[in-house]
């Protein structure tokens, strides 16, 4: 699949030629507290179709080379690359979250999802739990609400926070992880429209 | 529905049958999408059939098996079940809950769509009236299809209905136009075998590329079944209302779409109506049926051709009943016909298509239509009365005409019902079998069709 | 103090709220944040019970409920005819132009067009006495309809100290006032009226006028009468619809609404598409311009299924009052039934039989019991009619399940189709053995002093052989058809002219579709004449087989599509020839 590591070191470029305005932006984002991160992802987004513009040729190449093979196996074929695509980008998008500096505007973040977490379940009788990287700052947000706790557990997941009430009968996932799930759809469509696959 | 959903809670107070009963819940919206999570960490799918004084009650459509009290997380999702569409749906092979099936991705959605629709104002329908030529002697000749029409086969367990749709969906076609048009097939607690045989036909007339398949199959979940149907729908209105295509529906079996209601019903605890299923099994039906049709300003169509089979070839079972009064007619497969070897088995006594009128006559098929059918009915009715009363007094007892009435009913059965499966009429063909068939009967006899029609294709 | 609650269970259409110990049964409420509309069935402390006319996906717990101190109405006034409305009277058109092809949630909308301008006429004047039920002026609806505005039924009358002139005004002015006891209030063109209050009216007559409908098995051997009752069972596949639709089309009233209850909505737009087109065949002016449509289709929300009998019933009841002949058909009456069933299911009631809830047969009663001819309420004297034709849709085509059974106890006309005579494309599929008619010697008077004296006779000479046949048919399926003299052989000829000339009528022929009261009468001559010469010639040694080869036959058959309904002259032809034909049969044997 020599199509496929093509694809792969030219996102690889882009990412890396791109990186410094990448997580600028992404900092960016982040420092409107008053906005909740899936305000911000739309804007990450921008982001990924400058990277995707450069992928485009290489697909317009796969497209070539499959002519002469029936609609729908090129259909398919296109779709899986997309797929890959949606993956790789997402994964790299992820990294530079993870390995963020958790400043004040990450603080600001994790208050709000934490607030936002203790409404859902209505009530701040609540545990909260976290990653090893976003323990202090979530300590000190869990802090500032009276009847929350920080559990000594930890959680595998990118940042952000799960949110469960005292008697374990409620939780809330209000992880990053969990709000990039939600947006994967809008993410692949917005790749797929680069790769002229959309509608 | 807002983003407000996403809790998880993990207070379950009852598991019975496909359904389970969440306590503690104050954040739950009804027909609300559901994701349980086993203590295994496995996903599954439901939504929320009943909420409210802290208890939500949620179908699993999954299923419950494996499922326990302690362990088990229910998240509302804040949402109602929706189903991704863009025309890359087309070619594609989805589960019964329209989850990819075929080892590709999932489709890059369009858009998403409520799965349950929404009621088409009947205000803003189109009559439907345009023919559709399924190259099927008796369909086209007597039981005309009609875009945007439903028109369910009535069948019996082993019976060829079948090989009926998938005959009706290779050969379909409108003519004189060059629209697009698409196959929808939910495969809804049948045989693979089954599910195979429609796939691999409609591979080998090229026209899988325009088709999309849902496959829930008998030893896939049963709860699923509900859903089945609906996903097929969402598409095929989507394909029709936003892309312009002339969408056929094969929904097969419809009885086990039922059965599965009735199984949440009976765990529901509900009053039942007859023979157990619940007294909204036609209001509950309506709401698949009724997604066919046309619309005014749109292109597409939605056709749907439900099949199901009657249990013991009772046509008064609740199943076909309550079909009939929302159908457009039905096309009853008959165990006799079938026993003879004939294909297709139409029992054309039974069956009916009420918006045939419409689809045929002059401008559309011929000016003899209607009535050279009428004919036809006749006839074969009066054929089967004479072959009774042959029963009884022997051929001996019969008049002349009673005689051309036999006779009649052979050609009719032999020449013009039968067909190969792979045999693609012309209506013009139809026609002309149809006249040869009433031309074994004495010219006086034909008091269905007018004098004019009876000199230019009677044949002596 | 309008109520003010919140939801705490939700189940379909059915919702519970507590905090609502202000609401009144039948208030209708606002419920949810998308403002659907509901209704209040059952008050138990401070939970209203409530079944809500859209469909509730998405709705919460702890929403808000909030009255609106009135009952379930509807507009009365002119703008009504035409139009096709939803279950709880929103005009479909509006839907859609609010919401598109697919029926959306919580929208508002106004029964008529209220800035639409009508050409009022008043016919009463300053210092007037009115009292309720009042014409105080007309206003021209349609080209088939004369809008009489009414004082309210409920309305305390008075003396009129204010009315606007002739000319032309919209929904919203005030044409008069009216005071009473030093009380002034206002008129409109329209009022509002709860729908499961049945309108009042002075007196109720018996009904004697047969309510024609062109069809021959109807009007000459099932009829109804206005004012009456009639109820159509079949299974499906019997051509229940057509038949309704052949009602609608022909019945001789001045106002029809068709309520579609349940039932599909491709058969809601033939109507929309037909009635346009068709001419009505005493004015010549098209059908739609005297037809109300009430749309509830079986997919559209259970509850305002429900409802839907009552809107329709109470817009009839309206131009009833108005001195008009109206002829109500609700298809199904089965499906409301069941719509009534899950609401009571849901509300965990006993049930009874197969489930429905033991005040079936009550609500049926009360339903058909708002038919009836009556003098109106008010002056100028005047007389009008509600006709209620229910369609039952009996599962498994089983008549003793129980919405048939108890809509039988209520109807007087009963109209049983029967699967195995649409099986052989027998149209209409009424079964003459299985059907009667309570209004028969009501209306007998009326075809004897406009049709003919010998009606009643003719018509029982014809049941008569129907009857007769019916029982030969029994012995041929044992002995065969020769074993029967060619005296009985006859009746089995003649009865299958009668079924295949008279009965069976195609509502698809542009002729045969309707009869004339005339042409019924004559057809139906002819055949017992043809009986009763037969007769005469075997005694006379005609054979049988001459008789059958009378080329009269097939006129008589062909009659019904080949002779429309000015060339009667065409029917005493036939009965020339029929003369002359027996005379050369029998007079042949003679010879011999």
């Amino acid at each position: 699949m020599s199509s496929n590591s093509g694809l792969e070191s030219t996102i690889d470029q882009v990412l890396e030629r791109n990186s410094s305005e990448f997580s600028q932006s992404l900092k960016n984002s982040l420092t409107d507290a008053q906005k909740t991160l899936s305000d911000s992802l739309p804007m990450l987004e921008e982001e990924y179709e400058k990277i995707i513009s450069d992928g485009k040729k290489e697909a317009d190449k796969i497209e070539k080379q499959i002519v002469g093979s029936a609609d729908l196996q090129a259909r398919n074929k296109a779709l899986l690359i997309v797929q890959e695509s949606a993956d790789k980008v997402l994964e790299k998008a992820k990294e530079k979250i993870s390995n963020m500096d958790r400043n004040s505007e990450y603080s600001s973040l994790i208050t709000k999802l934490l607030t936002e977490a203790t409404s859902a379940l209505d009530t701040s009788d609540v545990i909260v739990f976290t990653n090893s990287k976003d323990k202090d700052v979530v300590q000190s947000a869990v802090s500032n609400i009276s009847g929350a706790e920080l559990s000594n557990d930890l959680i595998d997941c990118m940042g952000g926070v799960k949110v469960t009430s005292k008697d374990g009968s409620m939780s809330f996932d209000n992880t990053i992880d969990a709000r990039i799930e939600l947006l994967k759809p809008l993410i692949r469509k917005d790749i797929a429209a680069q790769f002229n696959l959309g509608n | 529905m807002s983003n407000q959903g996403g809790v998880q809670y993990s207070k379950i107070a009852e598991i019975k049958g496909p359904l389970v009963i969440v306590d503690g819940v104050d954040n739950a919206a009804f027909d609300e999408l559901v994701e349980i999570e086993t203590t295994e960490g496995e996903k599954r799918l439901g939504k929320v059939l009943e909420v409210g004084n802290g208890k939500a009650v949620v179908q699993v459509f999954e299923g419950t098996t494996g499922l326990s009290v302690s362990g088990t997380n229910a998240k509302f999702v804040g949402k109602v079940m929706e189903m991704p569409v863009s025309e890359q749906v087309l070619g594609r092979v989805f589960d019964g809950l329209g989850r990819a099936k075929d080892g590709l991705p999932e489709p890059v959605a369009d858009s998403f769509l409520d799965i349950n629709g929404a009621p088409m104002n009947p205000e803003q329908r189109e009559y439907p009236k345009d023919f559709i030529q399924t190259g099927v002697s008796v369909i086209d000749g007597m039981l005309t299809l009609v875009r945007g029409q439903k028109l369910p086969i009535f069948s019996g367990s082993g019976m060829s209905h079948n090989i009926l749709a998938a005959q009706i969906a290779r050969q379909a076609a409108i003519i004189g136009t060059d629209d697009s048009f698409a196959v929808v097939f939910a495969a809804i607690g049948v045989q693979y075998s089954e599910a195979e045989y429609f796939k691999r036909s409609l591979e080998e007339s090229g026209a899988l590329k325009r088709s999309v398949l849902f496959l829930n199959l008998a030893d896939d979940p049963a709860i699923e079944r509900i859903i089945t149907p609906r996903v097929a729908l969402t598409v095929a209105e989507y394909l029709a209302y936003d892309l312009g295509m002339h969408v056929l529906v094969i929904l097969t079996d419809m009885t086990n779409y039922a059965e599965a209601l009735r199984e949440i019903s009976a765990a529901r605890e509900e009053v039942p109506g007859r023979k157990g299923y619940p007294g909204y099994l036609y209001t509950d039906l309506s709401t698949i049926y009724e997604r066919a049709g046309r619309l005014k300003g749109k292109k597409g169509s939605v056709t749907q051709v439900p099949i199901l089979t009657m249990p013991s070839d009772d046509i008064t079972h609740p199943i076909p009943d309550l079909t009939g009064y929302i159908t457009e007619g039905q096309l009853v497969l008959g165990r006799d016909l079938f026993r003879q070897g004939v294909y297709p088995p139409i029992n054309i006594l039974m069956s009916l298509s009420r918006i045939m009128k419409d689809g045929i006559g002059e401008g559309s098929t011929r000016a003899d239509h209607q009535e050279i059918s009428n004919q036809n009915y006749d006839a074969y009715s009066r054929a089967q009365e004479v072959r009774a009363l042959a029963g009884i007094v022997g051929k001996a007892g019969l008049t002349p005409v009673d005689l051309n009435y036999m006779n009649f009913g052979d050609e009719f059965e032999k020449k013009f019902l039968s067909q190969a499966i792979d045999e693609d009429r012309t209506i013009e063909e139809t026609l002309g079998l149809q006249w040869n068939c009433v031309s074994k009967l004495p010219k006086n006899e034909l008091t269905k069709v007018k004098d004019k029609y009876v000199e230019q294709y009677y044949k002596e | 103090m309008v109520a003010q609650g919140k939801i705490v269970w939700i189940s379909g259409p059915a919702v519970k709220a507590d905090g609502m110990a202000d609401a009144k049964m039948y208030e209708t409420v606002s419920v949810g944040e998308s403002k659907l509309i509901g209704e209040v069935i059952r008050l138990t402390g401070d939970v209203a019970f409530i079944q809500v006319y859209e469909s509730t996906s998405g709705l919460k717990p702890g929403e808000p409920v909030v009255g609106t101190g009135n009952p379930l109405s509807v507009f009365l006034g002119p703008g009504i005819i035409g139009q096709i409305y939803d279950g709880i009277q929103r005009p479909l058109k509006d839907l859609a132009a609010k919401s598109g092809s697919f029926i959306g949630r919580g929208i508002t909308t106004t029964p008529v067009d209220m800035t639409k301008e009508y050409h009022f006429s008043p016919t009463v004047a300053v210092g007037d006495e009115v009292e309720a039920g009042n014409i105080i002026g007309i206003v021209p609806e349609s080209s088939l309809i004369e809008h009489k505005i009414l004082v309210p039924p409920d309305h305390k009358g008075g003396k009129i100290t204010k009315i606007v002139s002739e000319g032309d005004y919209n929904l919203d002015v005030e044409i008069a006032t009216v005071e009473k006891d030093g009380e002034s209030s206002p008129l409109m063109m329209w009022h509002k009226w709860p729908v499961r209050q049945p309108r009042p009216y002075l007196k109720r007559y018996d009904p004697t006028v047969p309510l024609l409908t062109g069809q021959r098995v109807i009007d000459t051997f099932f009829p109804l009468a206005k004012g009456g009752t009639g109820s159509i069972p079949g299974a499906f596949g019997t051509g229940k619809t057509v038949t309704l639709h052949q009602i609608a089309k022909w019945a001789d009233s001045q106002v029809v609404v068709y309520i579609g209850c349940g039932e599909r909505g491709n058969e809601m737009t033939e109507v929309l598409v037909e009635f346009p087109e068709l001419k009505d065949p005493r004015t010549g002016k098209p059908l739609m311009d005297r037809t109300v449509l009430v749309a509830n289709t079986s997919n559209m929300p259970v509850a305002a299924r429900e409802a839907s009998i009552y809107t329709g019933v109470t817009i009839a009841e309206y131009y009833r009052d108005m001195g008009y002949d109206v002829v109500l058909v609700a298809d199904s009456t089965s499906r409301w039934a069941e719509a009534l069933r899950e609401m009571s299911g849901r509300l965990e009631e006993m049930p009874a039989e197969e489930g429905y809830p033991s005040y079936l047969a009550s609500r049926l009663a009360e339903f058909y019991e708002r038919a009836g001819r009556v003098q109106a309420k008010g002056s100028p004297e005047r007389d009008g009619s509600v006709s209620l034709v229910g369609a039952v849709s009996p599962s498994g085509g089983d008549f003793t399940e129980p919405v048939t059974t108890h809509t039988m106890r209520f109807i007087k006309t009963f109209w049983a189709l029967d699967a195995s005579l649409a099986y052989s494309r027998h149209y209409p599929s009424i079964n003459w053995m299985n059907s009667y008619s309570g209004y028969l010697a009501d209306i007998a008077k009326w075809w004897s002093e406009n049709i003919s004296k010998d009606w009643l006779d003719i018509r029982s000479q014809t049941y008569g052989i129907l009857q007769r046949e019916d029982t030969l048919k029994e012995i041929v399926k044992l002995l065969g058809p020769e074993a029967l003299p060619d005296e009985e052989k006859l009746i089995l000829e003649v009865a299958r002219m009668v079924k295949i000339g008279i009965l069976q009528q195609n509502s698809f022929d542009d002729v045969d579709t309707y009869c004339s009261p005339e042409k019924q009468f004559k057809l139906m001559k002819l055949q017992v004449d043809f009986y009763n010469k037969g007769q005469q010639a075997l005694k006379d040694g005609a054979s049988l087989a001459d008789i059958r080869s009378m080329n009269v036959i097939s006129l008589l058959l062909k009659a019904r599509m080949d002779v429309k309904d000015d060339e009667m002259d065409k029917l005493d032809k036939i009965g020339n020839d029929m003369e002359e034909q027996f005379k050369s049969v029998t007079g042949v044997k003679v010879q011999n």
